[in-house]
């Protein structure tokens, strides 16, 4: 952080910040997306303008994306309030208001009947489930058999730098080029992956509290449990479905979000 | 605009094989200034044009004083004119709250219904909120119209309700009804999340206890359950009364195709051929496009080989209308013989259409 100056963060650091929200139900981060019309610095004072592809992206999801970037942000040291504000949403005025006076999502609409918090949770397990499908796939192209994958505990990955996965929340991304140890088979030997798609799922495996104990199976069935060995191509191609959930619904985010900047600029130009 | 237009033959011939389509999912709505009585119904209204423009080629695009409201004769005109289309099933959608005469209800869409009916079939609706009324206005509709179907709208908000459940006690009530009254096609919408609900609104998971309580009736999830195509496939793998219905993926077959390539075969994969149903949403999507893409489509290489499915002519035969006549009791070549000289032919010049024909060949 050498750019940074004496009272405030550097754009790059918020932007990393930023990138590290996902639209929960595309599983994607918002900067990937491009969602983040403005990123302004003033001191330690810092504010993000964003905009969903239609007006009528559920409030839900965008209540939960402001409410990560405006945290995720003011996790940075040199920043000291965060203030978020979403634009061009049908409940942008709510949705402002809520995040920025740190209301409750039940607080800022009344007329909902309660919280956010078991649908967050339910887009977690669906991410979770689809990076399952990338972290498996790695594991077999590595020549990984099923009996093998099922039975792995977390304690059998070995990173690198083993304290990356608890500090990650201070440090940079993963390398693409990181590799991380798969101990097999009672340990009686090892195979190298790419890091990434492991990575990726620990990732939302702790976020679900699945996957916590290093004697716990590390891959589970949608429904959270070990996966018998019969089901591994069924819970293989429930991960593959998850992916292609993700995607076209992503397809139908990206074409909207096209239409609507086409007929901003059709507006701009008239 | 390409109103008018005869892009394709009227009955599509598939390398030289005839299809015989049923569009599943059309409505006939109004959404002008005059019948709009709350900002929902223009913020409704705004939404599906942007899903509209989103996902049709630039020179079929309509504007949005016509796309408010197109008329019967236009409707007829697009789908069995200028469309491939050979019949078509009415989904109303009332949204009373929203608009002062509905916006498309099953009376609204009775009278062009009415007018042919050897053309379309006519589904009515329930809300279970609506209690004792409700089970006698689905009777009145069944009375008056022989209904063979409802469209239902969980998510739809009324007073201080913010949706209801297929699993609910008082939807069980109304779909026991509805066994009585021989109401067989239950067809929910099941689709983007667009209201402030802290929950799901249109999750899928009630279609799996009401689908398994009453086998007897045919559960239809519209939209294929995106953005919950996940949790549809696999409650459809197990129910084997859960369909599929295409309106809103099949767009994706103009430009999206490898999109469209991977969510069908996602559905012949865990629904198999016989459970997935072509519908437009017309005028959402017009099918004088729509039907010639979803046909010329075609699952890339990479998909065949990963899900061992196939996108071909008895499958397209099955998706574009067989599914749906299989649901509907539609003879379909008596239908081709019907429609020789129906009035709809005869006011398009169809007849000889259809009475070059030569009966199906058995592809088996």
């Amino acid at each position: 952080m050498t750019a940074q100056t004496s009272d405030g963060p550097t754009r790059a650091a918020v932007r990393d910040r930023l990138d590290r929200v996902t639209d929960p139900e595309l599983d994607r981060s918002i900067v990937d997306l491009e969602y983040i019309d403005s990123i302004e610095i003033d001191g330690g004072r810092v504010s993000v303008t964003f905009t969903l592809p239609t007006a009528w992206c559920s409030p839900a999801f965008a209540w939960m994306m402001a409410v990560d970037a405006r945290d995720e942000i003011e996790s940075l040291p040199a920043v000291e309030t965060a203030r978020i504000t979403l634009t061009e949403h049908m409940h942008e005025t709510e949705i402002n208001r809520g995040v920025n006076e740190r209301l409750s999502f039940a607080e800022a609409f009344p007329d909902a009947d309660g919280d956010v918090e078991a649908v967050r949770g339910e887009l977690d397990e669906k991410a979770r489930v689809a990076r399952q499908y990338d972290a498996v796939e790695t594991l077999l192209e590595a020549g990984l058999h099923a009996e093998a994958i099922v039975d792995l505990r977390l304690r059998d990955l070995e990173v690198a730098d083993p304290g990356a996965n608890t500090a990650r929340a201070d440090s940079t991304e993963t390398a693409t080029d990181d590799t991380i140890a798969i101990y097999a088979h009672d340990r009686s030997f090892a195979v190298s992956v790419p890091a990434a798609p492991l990575e990726r799922y620990l990732e939302k495996a702790r976020e679900t509290t699945l996957v916590t104990d290093p004697d716990e199976r590390l891959f589970r069935t949608p429904e959270g449990e070990p996966i018998p060995l019969e089901s591994f191509d069924l819970v293989r191609r429930r991960g593959r479905l998850a992916q292609v959930n993700m995607s076209s619904q992503g397809g139908i985010c990206d074409g909207l979000r096209e239409a609507r900047e086409g007929r901003l600029e059709e507006t701009a130009d008239d | 605009m390409a109103y008018g237009n005869n892009n394709h033959d009227t009955m599509y011939r598939n390398n030289g094989e005839e299809i015989f389509v049923i569009d599943g999912h059309v409505h006939l709505w109004d959404a002008t200034e005059d019948n709009i009585k709350h900002d929902g119904g223009e913020e409704f209204i705004q939404c599906f044009y942007d899903y509209h423009t989103t996902f049709t080629p630039e020179d079929r695009q309509w504007d949005i004083s016509e796309y408010r409201k197109y008329g019967a004769d236009r409707m007829v005109e697009d789908l069995f004119a200028n469309a491939a289309t050979d019949m078509a099933i009415f989904q109303p959608t009332y949204l009373t709250d929203f608009y002062t005469e509905g916006f498309n209800t099953t009376e609204q869409n009775a009278e062009l219904a009415t007018e042919h009916p050897e053309r379309f079939i006519l589904n009515g609706t329930f809300d279970p909120r609506d209690g004792e009324d409700g089970l006698e206005y689905l009777e009145k509709l069944h009375d008056e119209y022989e209904i063979p179907g409802v469209k239902l709208y969980t998510a739809e908000w009324r007073g201080d309700s913010k949706g209801w459940r297929l699993d609910d006690e008082e939807a069980f009530e109304f779909l026991e009804k509805c066994q009585e009254l021989g109401i067989e096609n239950i067809h929910a919408h099941k689709g983007p999340t667009i209201r402030p609900l802290n929950r799901d609104a249109f999750d899928v998971k009630d279609v799996d206890d009401a689908a398994s309580s009453f086998p007897e009736l045919n559960f239809v999830v519209e939209h294929v359950g995106l953005p919950r195509l996940d949790d549809f496939c696999w409650i459809a793998a197990q129910e084997n009364n859960v369909y599929g219905g295409l309106a809103v993926a099949a767009p994706f077959a103009q430009n999206r195709p490898g999109k469209f390539s991977e969510i069908m075969s996602e559905l012949l994969w865990w629904l198999g051929e016989d459970r997935v149903l072509f519908g437009s949403d017309y005028a959402l999507w017009n099918p004088d496009w729509l039907v010639g893409e979803v046909l010329e489509a075609e699952l890339t290489q990479e998909h065949r080989a990963e899900y061992g499915v196939e996108w071909d002519l008895e499958t397209k035969r099955k998706v574009m209308g067989e599914n749906a006549a299989e649901l509907y009791d539609i003879d379909i070549e008596a239908k081709r013989q019907a429609f020789q000289d129906d009035e709809i032919s005869q006011q398009f010049g169809l007849e000889d259409h259809y009475a070059s024909e030569e009966p199906a060949a058995a592809d088996d």
